[in-house]
């Protein structure tokens, strides 16, 4: 298992903070990182995969944790 | 059928959609500036195209009569321009905050209650004189020379200021855009995502939908609605912003004066929608472990609640929120739906160029 280097917590936060949250947070980390997030928004947990393709960054696992309670891993492409 | 239960029942349905499709339309008009996403708008435009042919067949078989509604221009500017300033802060368009109310989303909640003060206040209260003046000035009807009869005043279509069959225009019109969409699509065309197989149960109660799927359920939902709502004697499809404003002034016992008796208000079919979308939700949300209370904080709620505020305003203002307008006008080729539904995109993609483009770029 992968052990992240940073977690990000959006659960309670709706469209489209937990996508903006996290996309604003791997741009600021370095190459090869693993940002954990937290979220429970349904549309997130379904957009933020579909979207990190397109900023090169990648994903290494969504895992369910109990109802819309979800945990992602994501690496960091590393932009800076 | 009772008004009741023909407006919870398409309710039900609409939420039950809304919560598996995901289906929002501030997230729809925004995310194609913010995110280059437009998956949602897909939906968005195929919900359109549904309820665009549909409307024209049930009018042709005379079972609907199209009634788009009025053109104001200065009106649908002014609370369009607000409407979608208010949707980006409050984090949901109109139907986007009712449903979310279904899945536990307390910021959603805070939303809708901002949204039904100013559409009240806008309707009967203190705000009602802006509304009255930006509509009463600006607006425009066209009329229409009937056999032998006075002219009447009729509200502006795409098809009937050219003098056109609504039918033929409508359907030519959803077969424009069809191709159009369909040349672009191939243009574009990205890679299949691999699938993992899965049950039609799994796929319908417990994943996420696919655009296609529901754009075309929630067209549909929209014919049935404009359908069932007409045998209500409501006449309309789908429609948000005075639904919560009715549920308000059944809760505070609003008397309306007609001829100087006054009677107390009773819930309409538009009303029952609305109880009914946030129960389908429930539903849907529940059955797919979707279901939570979520918390966002004070601040959020303070800054839904101040986006609902101008919802409110400007829908009513407007005649119209994002599924009055966009949902459920612009398949009627309503001019005023035109000009309304971009004034909302307009407001939408300032607010969100301001609060989440630019500090980003910064």
């Amino acid at each position: 298992m992968t052990a992240p280097t940073k977690t990000l917590n959006v659960c309670g936060k709706i469209c489209p903070y937990p996508d903006m949250d996290t996309m604003t947070t791997l741009k600021k980390m370095q190459k090869g990182e693993v940002l954990e997030v937290l979220l429970d928004y349904p549309l997130s947990v379904e957009r933020i995969p579909r979207n990190l393709k397109k900023q090169g960054h990648k994903l290494i696992s969504v895992e369910q944790l109990d109802g819309p309670n979800h945990r992602m891993l994501i690496e960091a492409h590393g932009l800076k | 059928m009772s008004v009741a239960l023909s407006g919870l029942l398409v309710g039900i349905l609409f939420g039950f959609a809304l919560q598996r499709g995901r289906f929002c339309m501030n997230s729809a008009i925004r995310d194609t500036i913010l995110l280059k996403d437009t998956t949602l708008l897909k939906s968005v435009i195929m919900a359109i195209l549904v309820a665009m042919v549909g409307f024209s067949l049930l009018a042709s078989a005379g079972l609907i009569k199209i009634s788009p509604s009025g053109f104001f221009w200065g009106a649908h500017l002014v609370g369009g321009i607000l409407f979608g300033i208010g949707m980006v802060l409050a984090g949901g368009c109109a139907s986007g905050i009712t449903y979310r109310i279904g899945e536990g989303v307390v910021s959603a909640l805070s939303a809708a209650i901002g949204l039904t003060i100013a559409a009240v206040l806008t309707m009967i209260g203190f705000l009602a004189p802006i509304k009255d003046y930006l509509q009463k000035n600006t607006q425009i009807w066209i009329t229409f020379p009937v056999d032998g009869a006075e002219p009447v005043k009729v509200n502006p279509t795409l098809a009937n200021i050219f003098g056109m069959n609504h039918a033929l225009v409508a359907i030519g019109l959803a077969v424009i855009i069809a191709i159009i969409w369909i040349v672009i699509a191939i243009k574009n065309r990205e890679e299949p995502e691999k699938k993992t197989k899965v049950s039609l149960f799994t796929a319908i109660f417990s994943k996420g939908w696919v655009w296609w799927v529901t754009g075309i359920a929630i067209g549909l939902i929209n014919v049935l609605a404009f359908y069932m709502s007409t045998l209500a004697k409501r006449s309309y499809p789908l429609g948000i912003t005075s639904g919560w404003a009715g549920i308000a002034k059944g809760l505070i016992g609003y008397e309306q004066v007609t001829d100087g008796v006054a009677t107390a208000y009773k819930l309409g079919w538009g009303d029952y929608l609305i109880i009914g979308i946030i129960l389908g939700t429930f539903i849907a949300a529940l059955i797919a472990r979707e279901f939570k209370i979520r918390w966002p904080g004070w601040g959020t709620i303070g800054q839904t609640f101040a986006g609902g505020l101008l919802m409110g305003f400007g829908a009513i203002t407007s005649g119209g929120c994002n599924v009055g307008h966009i949902l459920s006008g612009l398949p009627q080729l309503g001019i005023g739906s035109i000009v309304g539904s971009i004034s909302i995109v307009l407001g939408a993609w300032v607010m969100a160029y301001l609060l989440f483009v630019r500090p980003q770029t910064a």
